[in-house]
């Protein structure tokens, strides 16, 4: 890598030329054939294996550097998506402070286990081998997130529109897939967790209702409690707000309240968006619904949930909360990439780059929690870490 | 003994259609035959390529337009003929490749569906015979009954709404109000048709929802009855300025002479101007009818977007989906046969959609011939 890095170093002008041809040239010498990306895993191929695989990511887009990472998916999933996309595309100065690095008045999330002088998308994707650009605004390569939902995002990846599929339900229920199919075509990438509290119209809370058991939710959404009156609430008839059909937040609902991915349901209505729930828990005095927890907002509250005699309370000082990864109604937040025959290991080394940026404390703070998510425990960190390949 | 006619007739015509070929390759010049032949030769090359999904197509394309790119400077009358007639071809054939692909998705659906009535069985029946929709509990159904009855009742509250008021509306631009007045209302009711229907729904979601909940004591304010008049309200541009153009075209003679006989100005309107624009003035409304079956923005966001049929059946005051909606909410999430079964939704509103574009055709013709205005 050092051979490589020393021949780009004096022509920064003409850098995207050199990157390629550079690239190229190592994959020659180290006797690679350009589809070797595999090659990456093994320790005294690996600088010949990134080499490779830089070339064919480099011919992906002629001469003009690495393809741009592009994602598509789940609404739920976006916010962390983008925003680390956001980040990554600004490439801040590790001087900036707020974004990256460090300064006098402030430092980012995280920052004692990185310490470095580059830029945010120079330091992440110089981890895997590219070239850094040391400008602002001018990643190695550009990272671009869609927004659609998240059996489209499986989709795409599946059909190779897109190089990282965001899904909020598992690949498996939004293709209809088996788990074997699974491992074979793809490698999922937890970046973190999302808690589906069940939230009320204020109020029903003012009235009491302020917990419910799981019971109680599902006798709810199964069309056997209609009325608020029989769960200690207003006599009032409840209007109970499911999510669109076969939807990633429809299908995690029903597998973790009502036991089974295709239990029935009994709703009043169906909404796509997470902020149509809110909105309609806003507008009427009656409403039950289930949403992420990053749209909570004033005029609804989460209630807490007793299941099977463990109080999850939506108040984070709580000795259990709807936090924890224990809570049955939080689910895993996936980016899929795709196994085929470039990239054997599903994973080449741009997605690595960035998906390496949520594995962090910086990014499971910055992307993760500020967006009120739940971050991942650090077992589970070093997990996903161990499905990416190894580092330059 | 007709049968020989016919046949003989039939003969005739082909020999009688051969010899003017002929007579028209023999009268061109050979050199802008050969172009036409290569221009078009090339486009039909390039739409076999295109279907083959092949990265050659772009050559023929290239060919296509190089040769017509010189035929229209060499031969322009020729060139010029083939040309319009190859664009007529292309759109049809935009509109068939698009039907053949919504038939073809929806098979599985209908195979699906398939139910047996006297020992024979019809696919796709059993999305009409039954009203259960649940594309993921079982028994998984897939009824487009409740949509159809949404899509029914929201059609005919629009028209209820766009009709009169646009008739209305056309009747007084076009013969009451004095020109300035028309020339200020005109443009803002064409205006109208140019706000996005994701605004409409919008504004009915966050406004006349909550309000109609409030009102009239619902669950929750999706309503068939709101909807319907929002999508009145939408296609109600459409039914004025079509109406409008029907009734200024009936020819000044007709009312000058009803008036020169002694009746009235609104005399004159009902028993002249309005049938004898009678035709123009219904295919407004069934143009405003098919804005109406078509919306899908207005509903989706409305709608409480639960497939279900109302009780009692003509009770407005529940909103639950139409056909555009289901697949306007359900693309996204849905695979298989249940994505199937949204382009079988999608089916039946092309064929209701065709059905009345030929009705508002035949009663054109038929209008034409009775008055005798046209021929």
């Amino acid at each position: 890598m050092s051979r490589d890095a020393g021949r780009q170093a004096g022509a920064v002008s003409r850098r995207k030329y050199l990157l390629a041809s550079a690239a190229v040239g190592t994959a020659g010498l180290a006797g690679c054939s350009g589809d070797s990306g595999g090659d990456g895993g093994d320790g005294d191929g690996g600088d010949g294996g990134d080499g490779g695989d830089q070339s064919s990511n480099s011919m992906n887009s002629g001469s003009s550097g690495p393809a741009t990472v592009t994602a598509e998916g789940s609404s739920t999933v976006y916010p962390i998506s983008n925003k680390g996309s956001s980040y990554w595309n600004s490439n801040s100065p590790a001087s900036d402070g707020e974004y990256w690095g460090a300064n006098d008045e402030s430092s980012v999330a995280g920052w004692d286990q990185i310490k470095t002088d580059q830029n945010i998308a120079d330091y992440f994707a110089g981890l895997y081998g590219f070239e850094t650009t040391g400008e602002r605004s001018n990643p190695p390569f550009a990272t671009r997130v869609a927004l659609s939902h998240s059996g489209t995002g499986c989709e795409a990846v599946r059909d190779g529109l897109v190089d990282v599929g965001n899904s909020s339900g598992p690949i498996t229920a939004e293709l209809d897939i088996s788990e074997e199919q699974r491992d074979e075509n793809y490698v999922d990438h937890v970046v973190g967790r999302d808690g589906q509290p069940v939230f009320v119209s204020q109020e029903i809370y003012d009235a009491g209702v302020e917990q419910l058991t799981g019971d109680q939710i599902r006798g709810i959404y199964q069309g056997d409690v209609t009325n608020w009156s029989e769960v200690g609430g207003p006599d009032q008839e409840i209007y109970v707000v499911g999510r669109a059909e076969g939807s990633g937040t429809d299908t995690s609902f029903r597998l973790n309240m009502l036991g089974d991915a295709d239990a029935p349901m009994d709703v009043d209505t169906r909404l796509g968006q997470n902020q149509q729930v809110q909105q309609v828990l806003q507008d009427n005095d009656n409403a039950i619904g289930y949403m992420a927890l990053a749209f909570a907002g004033s005029g609804i509250q989460a209630i807490a949930i007793d299941f099977e005699g463990t109080v999850y309370r939506p108040d984070p000082d709580a000795e259990n909360t709807i936090f924890d990864s224990e809570y049955p109604l939080n689910r895993d937040l996936h980016m899929y990439t795709r196994i085929d025959e470039e990239t054997p290991d599903g994973t080449d080394v741009r997605e690595a780059a960035f998906l390496n940026m949520f594995l962090t404390e910086f990014g499971q703070k910055t992307f993760v929690e500020d967006v009120n998510y739940i971050t991942l425990p650090t077992s589970d960190i070093e997990a996903e870490r161990e499905k990416l390949p190894d580092q330059a | 003994m007709s049968l020989t006619t016919a046949r003989t007739d039939w003969r005739t015509s082909i020999e009688r259609r051969l010899t003017k070929t002929r007579e028209f390759v023999d009268d061109t010049e050979p050199a802008a035959l050969g172009v036409v032949l290569v221009s078009m030769g090339s486009l039909l090359a390039a739409f076999v390529g295109f279907l083959l999904a092949s990265p050659w197509t772009v050559v023929p394309l290239a060919g296509f337009l190089v040769a017509t790119g010189y035929g229209w400077v060499r031969h322009q009358a020729l060139v010029a003929r083939a040309v319009t007639f190859a664009m007529t071809t292309v759109t049809l054939v935009t509109l068939g490749l698009i039907v053949v692909f919504i038939f073809a998705e929806s098979i599985p659906a209908f195979r699906y569906e398939t139910a047996t009535v006297f020992g024979v069985s019809v696919p796709g029946l059993g999305m009409f015979a039954q009203t259960r929709w649940d594309a993921v509990s079982e028994p998984v159904r897939y009824s487009l009954l409740p949509m159809v009855h949404g899509t029914v009742l929201v059609t005919a509250i629009a028209t209820l709404v766009a009709g009169p008021l646009g008739v209305a509306a056309a009747l007084f631009i076009a013969e009451i109000a004095p020109p300035r007045v028309r020339e200020l209302v005109k443009p803002g009711i064409e205006i109208l048709a140019g706000i996005p229907s994701i605004v409409y729904g919008f504004i009915g979601f966050t406004v006349i929802n909550p309000w109609a909940s409030d009102a009239f004591a619902l669950n929750g304010g999706s309503t068939y009855l709101f909807v319907g008049m929002v999508v009145g309200l939408m296609a109600l541009p459409t039914v004025v300025s079509v109406a409008e153009d029907a009734l200024t075209s009936v020819p000044d003679v007709m009312k000058d002479g009803s008036l020169a006989l002694g009746a009235t100005d609104w005399q004159s309107m009902t028993s002249i101007t309005l049938p004898a624009a009678f035709s123009g003035v219904s295919a407004a409304v069934l143009l405003g009818v098919g804005r109406a079956i078509g919306e899908t923005m207005a509903a989706t966001v409305m709608l409480a977007g639960i497939p279900r049929i109302s009780e009692p059946l003509l009770n407005v005051f529940y909103g639950y989906e139409t056909l555009t909606s289901l697949i306007a909410r359900g693309y996204g999430s849905a695979n298989g046969v249940h994505e199937s079964a949204l382009f079988a939704a999608g089916v039946v509103l092309f064929v209701t959609v065709l059905c009345l574009s030929v009705a508002s055709q035949y009663i054109e013709a038929r209008m034409r011939r009775r008055l005798g205005g046209a021929e």
